[in-house]
């Protein structure tokens, strides 16, 4: 037996940090929406007086964590934050579409596909809703 | 009988057995290689699946939640690889030395070696799974797309909600038709499962075919109509819909390389393998955990 001296190659006690990492590794799984060009998001967020960041209201975020949680059966208590992605949390295509549904109904919003494709982070559907929400 | 496969690298102080090779799929041939999650156990074997990864991917599976989520990530990688390899191009193939980039609209391909004298073949291939099913398609030269879904899968919308929204009016009218809630459900996966595939095959983003641009009529045989041009059932492409171990449904799409005469589609021949990696391979077409349920299918 080959003497494994990374812990994180041994499968079991493999655990992925709370903080899901930022760096874009190439999307291998049946997630339909493509990766590339999510690098690409312009950043349209409007400042609004003297507010520097450009992040959506902790608000935003919470319902869409919640929205997330249920579509993806998670635990109450699991941790789900911003920089959460929704496929390493385990959503394929077809839960982030209903994802995307479940986003337009809480918000009155509609999500174009273009739109749907860039979504790939809580903090990312957060911030596109807000955009929406504002027109 | 076959070469003897041993690329392993020396730091293994007990080789994996070789991968069985396989010849490449002809120009008429769909090669389906799949991996159950569940049955594979083994700690040791999945670490050595994992050595085969290089760190960028190896970071990626990582990146999941959980261990499920992971070992499927863990087990969709290693399939593409091991899968490719087995085709011993270029003479003997690592799959840890397989490159892999994305095309110009993000669809994965292999990164083969340039060199004197070696032509890359035209493999094509795509993957996808579930957290109970990992599947990779491969062709020669056809473009492919598969998806894979549990038959129970449920979705968290209502079916014909979510259907007006995302799906095109004939879909909607074809699942409203369905008076049974559970066969209702299992058409409306079928269909998603074979919208996934079309834009998987066509390799161009999900944006750039929005499912409600398209119809997938699957009455008499399985074929999809575009929006912009509904007179002409787009020919280029045809499907194949299979239910896998009783639990699955997998959609093919492929581009159509050839007609029979008059323009008649020849049906798509189709050998299935399950597999565990390094440890058996099954050959499965042709027995009753691959059963075509659309589409014209030959299976050997």
């Amino acid at each position: 037996m080959a003497s494994i001296t990374r812990a994180s190659v041994s499968m079991p006690s493999l655990s992925a940090s709370v903080n899901q990492s930022q760096r874009r590794i190439s999307g291998m799984n049946s997630v339909s929406f493509p990766v590339s060009g999510r690098s690409m998001i312009p950043s349209l967020r409007l400042q609004r007086g003297l507010q520097v960041c450009c992040a959506a209201k902790q608000e935003t975020v919470d319902k869409v964590v919640a929205i997330v949680k249920k579509q993806l059966a998670l635990p109450a208590d699991a941790a789900v934050t911003g920089e959460s992605k929704f496929a390493a949390l385990g959503a394929d295509s077809l839960d982030t579409v209903e994802i995307v549904m479940g986003l337009e109904e809480e918000f009155d919003i509609t999500v174009e596909e273009e739109s749907a494709q860039s979504i790939t982070t809580v903090q990312e559907a957060a911030d596109m809703i807000e955009k929406l929400v504002e027109k | 009988m076959n070469p003897h496969y041993c690329c392993l690298s020396r730091n293994f102080s007990a080789a994996l057995p070789p991968l069985l090779p396989v010849q490449l799929p002809s120009r008429m041939e769909t090669h389906l290689w799949y991996v159950v999650p569940d049955e594979v156990k083994s700690a040791p074997l999945l670490s050595k699946y994992m050595e085969l990864l290089p760190q960028y991917e190896r970071d990626h599976v990582l990146g999941f939640r959980g261990d499920q989520l992971q070992k499927s990530a863990l087990l969709a990688r290693t399939l593409v690889r091991t899968t490719i390899a087995r085709y011993q191009v270029d003479d003997h193939l690592d799959p840890r030395s397989l490159r892999f980039k994305r095309n110009i609209h993000g669809k994965p391909e292999v990164e083969w070696e340039t060199k004197d004298g070696f032509c890359p073949p035209p493999l094509q291939f795509n993957i996808s799974h579930t957290s109970s099913l990992v599947a990779c398609g491969v062709t020669m030269n056809s473009l492919i797309g598969i998806d894979v879904e549990e038959k129970r899968r449920r979705t968290k919308n209502n079916i014909l909600a979510f259907a007006k929204r995302y799906f095109t009016a004939h879909e909607v009218e074809h699942l409203n038709a369905i008076p049974d809630s559970e066969l209702q459900q299992q058409e409306f996966i079928k269909l998603w499962t074979l919208k996934e595939a079309y834009v998987k095959a066509l390799g161009k983003g999900f944006s750039s075919s929005p499912f409600n641009t398209f119809t997938i009529r699957a009455s008499s045989g399985i074929a999809v109509e575009t929006l912009d041009s509904p007179q002409n059932l787009t020919n280029n492409w045809q499907f194949a819909l299979l239910e896998l171990m009783g639990s699955h449904y997998v959609a093919i799409c492929l581009e159509r390389q050839e007609t029979g005469g008059a323009g008649k589609a020849l049906p798509i021949k189709l050998t299935a393998r399950k597999t565990i990696p390094f440890v058996e391979d099954e050959l499965v077409s042709g027995t009753n955990a691959v059963v075509t349920i659309g589409g014209s299918v030959t299976q050997f």
